[in-house]
This record gives structure tokens, C-alpha cells and sequence, in this order.
């Protein structure tokens, strides 16, 4: 075949404008790295919600040597609505054994916050989920994040498209970001963990309840945008019961009696995965948030206190997320 | 029993102190951030005699129109509308007849609507996702443009449309409505009542709130009686029984009173659980004052103070 000046010239343009096109499609979507070399993870045992829970995460949050002094600490649980006899919520003597332990550790201020993304009465879900009382007992303040002064956050990345989002300002405002979820599966982003937990710090007094704009610009995305923005300082997640099959709402107890701390969210949320029987590299936002917030790679994470028990049943997840469950081999690599 | 004409001038003069000096209402005490919803409910449960402070609120709420007719959520929200614009409407339709700020507000709702609504997001509602149970052909009005409708500003919308006076192309605006209310009855949970707008999810039905089921039914109020509302005031009727928390219990005194079923054990217990010094909200203590205020034969949360 010959090829002529004409034909080579438009070739090599079509060439570096495809090129160019892939390098702009592969530039990474975020802005901010935090990440570490190594991630440490503390594996505690815990057999049940008890007033010892205090002497437990105490004796694990000494692992981290975290400095506190002076700090506003604030403890975002996992707080969605209350129906009797479901697992939904992060438990109220987990949340109030952090807001001791935190204290104990020279915090200056501790304030527990969140934004329920379905149910409106923010106050029905503390009051009836036990939540009120034992913050009134600790003197211990709750911000509804989804009704809170807002401020204007450049987003620190682009998966959703989005440039920036309206938050609160008790957020951007804090020192340290403690995401403490419930340890659960979930039907539209397979596992809900520290991460997933993040949406509770979306305003319902911008983006309504429930936050739907975060779903039509797509859960994995709008997890990793929110993840980059407000950066999540520490894990403590509640996996002493957590939940399979239909969650968040309406799966079923399952007892792991853990609580994982760990350093990074990503981290965090590999082990809680791991500690489910599910492969943390499915799960979109794990993978790529591995990326730039955190390791997912059980090489770069430094397990303290128990090791990763994998159960012999992985978490009962919905049909469309069957394949997050790993067995046997499989389950050990990853 | 407890005095609730006391309470409820607790409640007003809670309001009126922490109205802020451009007429609004922030949602909490600590912030100067106004919003539209607690100034709505608040120019909606200040009595008549407040003239002063419901004429700051209503000049607020004029002001803080966008040109496109909506309403912003919150004092520095952008100018594309919010699923709060029926509630501004509805609560200005309460003190005056408006004119141009009616219909320019009537023709932003009747426009609106959810996305569900678009061929593309009804074909894929009805071919690959199909999780939860609903119509995308009924459809309501969504928190913010580009989401799916949902029941709370369906409701406030629907109030609005029904409620506001003078405007041009009634039959349009009727049938926007007709469409909200099929909207309403079809995000039903399956034992009667609302939530925020999921019914059944993955064939799992699940539980209604007191708060978005009391304001679905007072859009509900003039239409037909039917099993769905029935249903509803029955859940919300029992869920009363069990609820101590202030916005809850005040939502569900309006629609309870509004359909003439007994509320008056719940408003005995709203006014054991209320100090309004202690509720920080301004919203809830709206709500609050709202409930206290009732009246016999009141039409929706529409109270005595207009009478």
C-alpha cells in the first residue's frame, strides 16, 4: 500500500488526537491524595453492646496514638431510621464509648452529628433509637447536618461531574472526621461502611430527603467525591451486629462482634469487606478510592490487635452484587 | 391537660424573637442563614395580630422569589428552583392575593416535575430497574431540579396549586394536580401511609413516617374518600400512640384534625414533650405552633389565626 504525505499526515493526527483523547480519559478524577504508605487496622473483639464497649475502644484507640489535644472531634454515626428489631443504626453505647474515649484523649470539643437521608424527624430517629437519652446523660451535642448552616465546598473530585456541593459548616469546620458506620450490605452500592456512611453529611435541607441527587449522578462516584472533600480522619466501625442481605433497612442481623478502627477509610472498609466474606476489589468505590484515600491491599495494611476471621458464609448480598462474595482461595488472596 | 393556648404563645413569641432582621427564619438558633421552609411555617403560624413581623416575612418571601418563579431553599442556593416553592406559594396564598409572583410561581410548578417523567428514565424504570415499585407515568415534584419526584414537595406543590387564587390556565393546572395526586397514591406503603417516597423496595415493603404521611394527606384533603387515605389516617392514627417527638406529633394533629378523627390525646402528649424555649428548630416550632393553634373545621394546615 502507498502511503503519501496526504494520508500519513491526516493518520498521524487522527493518531495523537486519539491519544491525546485516552490520556485525558485516564487523568485521574481527583484532586487531593491522602494517601499513606501503610494503613494500620485494629481488629477488636467485642461480644455484645455493653458499658464495656468504653474499655475496648479505648484499649484499641491507644494503638493509633492519635493527638487530639485541643481538637473538635466530630463522631458521624450511622443514623438512617428506626424500625423496631432491625439492626439499622450504628449503636448508641458504641457512639457514646467514642465520645468518652475521645474526651479521655484531650479532645477539646466532642459533638456527634448526621443528616438521616430518609426520614425528615431526624429527632424521632435519636429519640426512639435510644440516641437521645444517653447524649443527654454525656452532655454531648448533636447537629443535624440536614438542617445545619451550610457552606459552599469545592469538591476535591470530579467522578459525579459535580464542581461543588453545599455542606455543613460543622463539618468543614471540624478537626478530626470520625465516620463510625454500621457494618452492613446494601441493595444499590453492595456494602454500606465508613465510606457509603459519608452521605450523611449531605444537607436534606439542599438536596432533599433523600439525597437522590447523589444516586442520578451515580452512588460509587458520589461516594468518591465526598470521601475526597471531607476527609475522613478515623474509622470506628460497629460490626459487633451487623447487617446481610436487603440493607440498609431491611436485611438481617448477622453478629460479627467486632469493632474496626483503622486510619483511613479505605482500609476500613477493605476490612470490613474482608470480614464479610466479600472481595473489597469488586466494590467500585473501594478500588478506586484505593487510588488516592487509602490501602486496600492486605500487604499495606498493618493488622493489629485480632487478625481477619473469614466467615464460612460469606454476607447474603441481593442478585446484583453476587459477585462480591468470595469463597475459599479466593477469599484468602484477596 | 395541658394549656395549649399557653404553649402556643410560647411558641409565637419564640418565633417572633428569633425571626432574623430581613423577615426569615434560619432552621436553627445558631446560624443567621435563612431558609424557606422554617419561614414559611413561621408566616403560616404567626397570628393575625403579629402584623408587623407576618408583613416582614411576606415581604421576605417576595424578595427571595427567583425570576424564574421558584424559590431557593436556603439564603445563597442558586436560582434553578427547589421543592419548597409550593410551600413558599402556599404560605404567601394564606395572607394576600399575589398577581404576577402567583402565577410566575403556578408556572414553574406546573413545569416542574420529576425526572422519573423523561421516556429515557420511564424506559429504563420499566425495562432494567425495576427494584422499586412505581409509575414513572405518575409523577410528582422533586427537592431540587434533574432528581426524581418525592412525597414531601409533591405535597407542598399540591397544596399550593389547589389553594392559590386568580390564576390563568386553570385546566392545565388541574391536571398537573391530577397527575401529583396519582403520583401520591401510587408511593403508597402497603399498609397506608408515607414515606420519602420508596413504598416497596426489592419486594420489601417498607415503614411509612408520621410526618410525610400527615402532609400527603392534607393535599389529600378534597379528594374522594378512598382506601389509601383511610389506610393512611388508620397508621398514622396508630404510629401516634408510640411517638414523642415534637415535629412528628405536630404533623399529625393537622392531618388528624383536618379529617375530623380524635386528636386530642396527641396533643395532650405533644404538650408534655414540648418546652418551646428547648425546641431549637424553628421549623418544628412552627409546626408546634401550628398544632396548638387548630381549629374545627380548618382546611388542611390552613389554622384559626386566618379566620
Amino acid at each position: 500500500m502507498k502511503l503519501d504525505r496526504r494520508t500519513f499526515l491526516t493518520a498521524s493526527l487522527g493518531l495523537a488526537a486519539g491519544a491525546s483523547t485516552t490520556a485525558l480519559l485516564n487523568r485521574p478524577k481527583y484532586h487531593v491524595t491522602r494517601m499513606q504508605p501503610r494503613s494500620q487496622v485494629a481488629i477488636l473483639r467485642a461480644e455484645s453492646y455493653s458499658h464495656n464497649l468504653e474499655s475496648i475502644l479505648h484499649s484499641g484507640l491507644e494503638l493509633f496514638h492519635l493527638d487530639l489535644r485541643g481538637k473538635t472531634v466530630l463522631l458521624k454515626p450511622n443514623l438512617v431510621d428506626y424500625v423496631p428489631g432491625n439492626h439499622i443504626n450504628t449503636h448508641p453505647l458504641l457512639v457514646c464509648a467514642a465520645v468518652e474515649c475521645f474526651r479521655r484523649l484531650g479532645a477539646r470539643n466532642v459533638l456527634v452529628g448526621e443528616g438521616p437521608g430518609h426520614q425528615r424527624d431526624t429527632e424521632l430517629v435519636l429519640l426512639e433509637s435510644g440516641f437521645s437519652e444517653d447524649l443527654r446523660q454525656l452532655k454531648v451535642p448533636f447537629v443535624d447536618l440536614n438542617r445545619h448552616e451550610l457552606v459552599m465546598t469545592p469538591l476535591l473530585a470530579s467522578y459525579t461531574g459535580m464542581k461543588r456541593m453545599w455542606l455543613p459548616r460543622t463539618v468543614s469546620e471540624a478537626d478530626f472526621v470520625v465516620s463510625m458506620p454500621k457494618v452492613k450490605t446494601h441493595h444499590w452500592s453492595g456494602v454500606t461502611l465508613s465510606m457509603k456512611n459519608m452521605f450523611g453529611v449531605v444537607p436534606g435541607a439542599k438536596y432533599g430527603w433523600p439525597k437522590n441527587i447523589l444516586h442520578w449522578k451515580g452512588i460509587q462516584e458520589s461516594i468518591l467525591d465526598l470521601c475526597a472533600t471531607v476527609p475522613v480522619h478515623f474509622v470506628i466501625a460497629d460490626a459487633i451486629v451487623a447487617m446481610e442481605g436487603n440493607g440498609p433497612l431491611n436485611g438481617h442481623p448477622r453478629p460479627l462482634n467486632r469493632i474496626v478502627l483503622a486510619g483511613d477509610p479505605v482500609s476500613a472498609d477493605a476490612t470490613c469487606a474482608r470480614l464479610m466474606g466479600l472481595d473489597p476489589t469488586r466494590i467500585t468505590h473501594i478500588r478506586i478510592g484505593a487510588q488516592f484515600l487509602g490501602n486496600v491491599s492486605t500487604e499495606r495494611i498493618d493488622q493489629v490487635a485480632e487478625s481477619i476471621c473469614t466467615p464460612a458464609n460469606p454476607f447474603e448480598v441481593v442478585p446484583e452484587f453476587q459477585h462480591l462474595c468470595v469463597t475459599g482461595s479466593a477469599q484468602r488472596d484477596s | 391537660m395541658h394549656d395549649t393556648q399557653k404553649l402556643n404563645c410560647a411558641c409565637v413569641q419564640e418565633l417572633i424573637d428569633r425571626q432574623l432582621p430581613e423577615g426569615g427564619w434560619p432552621f436553627t438558633t445558631v446560624t443567621t442563614q435563612w431558609a424557606v421552609e422554617p419561614t414559611a411555617l413561621a408566616l403560616l403560624a404567626l397570628p393575625s395580630n403579629s402584623v408587623r413581623e407576618r408583613d416582614a416575612a411576606i415581604r421576605f418571601l417576595l424578595r427571595t422569589q427567583n425570576a424564574n418563579g421558584s424559590w431557593p431553599a436556603f439564603s445563597g442556593d442558586d436560582e434553578a428552583g427547589s421543592g419548597l416553592t409550593g410551600l413558599a406559594l402556599y404560605a404567601l396564598n394564606g395572607c394576600c392575593a399575589l398577581g404576577m409572583v402567583t402565577n410566575r410561581a403556578v408556572q414553574w410548578l406546573t413545569e416542574s416535575r420529576g425526572w422519573e417523567s423523561h421516556w429515557l428514565w420511564k424506559w429504563k424504570f420499566r425495562t432494567s430497574d425495576r427494584h422499586v415499585r412505581f409509575d414513572p407515568d405518575k409523577f410528582g415534584w422533586p427537592w431540587m431540579p434533574e432528581t426524581a419526584s418525592w412525597v414531601v414537595p409533591t405535597a407542598y406543590s399540591i397544596l399550593a396549586l389547589k389553594y392559590a387564587r386568580g390564576i390563568s390556565q386553570q385546566d392545565f393546572v388541574h391536571l398537573r394536580i391530577r397527575r401529583g395526586v396519582e403520583m401520591l397514591y401510587d408511593r403508597v406503603c402497603p399498609a397506608g401511609g408515607w414515606n420519602a417516597g420508596n413504598g416497596v423496595v426489592y419486594g420489601f415493603p417498607l415503614a411509612p413516617h408520621p410526618d410525610a404521611t400527615a402532609l400527603a394527606l392534607l393535599s389529600l384533603l378534597n379528594e374522594p374518600p378512598n382506601h389509601f387515605i383511610t389506610s393512611s389516617l388508620d397508621w398514622l392514627e396508630r404510629r401516634a400512640e408510640t411517638c414523642f417527638a415534637p415535629w412528628s406529633l405536630a404533623w399529625t394533629i393537622l392531618a388528624l384534625d383536618a379529617f375530623g378523627r380524635p386528636m386530642e390525646l396527641v396533643v395532650d402528649r405533644l404538650a408534655s414533650v414540648v418546652d418551646p424555649a428547648e425546641v431549637k428548630d424553628c421549623a418544628t416550632l412552627a409546626v408546634v405552633s401550628l398544632a396548638f393553634a387548630r381549629a374545627p373545621g380548618n382546611d388542611a394546615f390552613r389554622v384559626a389565626h386566618e379566620t
